[in-house]
């Protein structure tokens, strides 16, 4: 057993693909639809075998109640890891995403957050760990 | 060789797509040897949506204003969406939405068939795969009409099927898009 694959829920599925490929510099891995179900991954360029995330549209109710209520009490949908969060967050930041939270320094990482455009806020995680690199 | 395996569908055809800015409409006609109430029947009936369409319903797709919860056959993950029937002129006229897909049914007496139509809004990257399947589901739905039911052929059963890759290329051939942008 393997972990491959974790989701978010999206309000809107092309916008997300704009914004987990354009802005956060994700590549698109798998798109194929079946009637109106669209089924839409995207990867790290950095590990294109990697763990893939699916964009999944929030078409239920009980999707869009999940989403809004993390998003209402400021949970991240998802998080990334990075070894050098600063830096993507200059780079991020200058390909229009809206922080919530600047790189601040937390218990064993720093961590930023951002909105990703689709109903969701995104954290970016740098583990102390990782600093000497 | 059982029917199933036995069935090989015919080239593409009566499908066209309208397009309206991005938004693109497959319009696919089908003449059935079968009686407009006889197809009606086909088209709402639980029961019978089970042995060709791309979705089950746990109603009764007949009733103007009833809720019907639509799974998608063999989505990747479960995949369900509420429906309102917005319009059910039995046996002429059937409306509702399948997820955020408008679809909309047509059933005219030609002679003792039916010439049945069918306008669905596609998103057009995967417009072609859907003249696709649902050619295989109106072939799947007259056999199943004339007595001689082959089971529905959808989702991964339809993709991996040798007919449905040609069909899906015929279609985007006819409808003048390229399918390099898909996946599948």
């Amino acid at each position: 057993m393997k972990i491959k694959l974790t989701s978010v829920y999206v309000d809107d599925q092309d916008k997300a693909l704009r914004f987990y490929t354009q802005v956060l510099g994700f590549a698109k891995k798998t798109d194929f639809s079946q009637g109106p179900f669209r089924w839409l991954t995207v990867a790290s360029p950095e590990e294109p075998d990697g763990t893939e995330l699916q964009l999944a549209l929030n078409a239920s109710p009980a999707a869009k109640a999940y989403q809004q209520a993390l998003f209402q009490q400021s949970q991240p949908a998802a998080m990334f890891f990075t070894d050098d969060v600063k830096g993507d967050y200059e780079r991020v930041k200058a390909r229009g995403a809206e922080f919530t939270m600047p790189p601040t320094d937390v218990t064993g990482s720093t961590i930023a957050m951002l909105k990703d455009t689709c109903g969701n806020l995104i954290q970016l995680t740098q583990l102390a760990r990782r600093k000497a690199k | 060789m059982t029917d199933r395996e036995q069935y090989a569908p015919g080239p593409a055809g009566g499908a066209q797509v309208r397009k309206d800015g991005e938004k693109w409409t497959l319009i696919l006609v089908r003449a059935l040897r079968h009686s407009p109430d006889k197809v009606w029947q086909a088209l709402t009936d639980p029961a019978q949506l089970r042995e060709w369409a791309p979705f089950d319903a746990d109603g009764s797709l007949g009733t103007v204003g009833a809720t019907v919860q639509l799974t998608t056959v063999g989505a990747p993950t479960p995949h369900v969406t509420a429906t309102t029937v917005t319009r059910a002129d039995a046996p002429k006229v059937l409306e509702y939405k399948w997820g955020g897909f408008d679809m909309r049914w047509e059933l005219e007496p030609v002679g003792a068939g039916t010439r049945l139509t069918l306008w669905t809004n596609i998103d057009r990257r995967f417009i072609s795969m859907g003249a696709a399947g649902w050619h295989i589901c109106f072939d799947v739905l007259d056999r199943f009409l004339s007595g001689a039911p082959i089971g529905r052929i959808v989702a991964g059963d339809a993709m991996r099927f040798g007919g449905w890759r040609r069909l899906n290329a015929e279609y985007a051939k006819q409808f003048g898009i390229d399918t390099r942008g898909s996946d599948v």
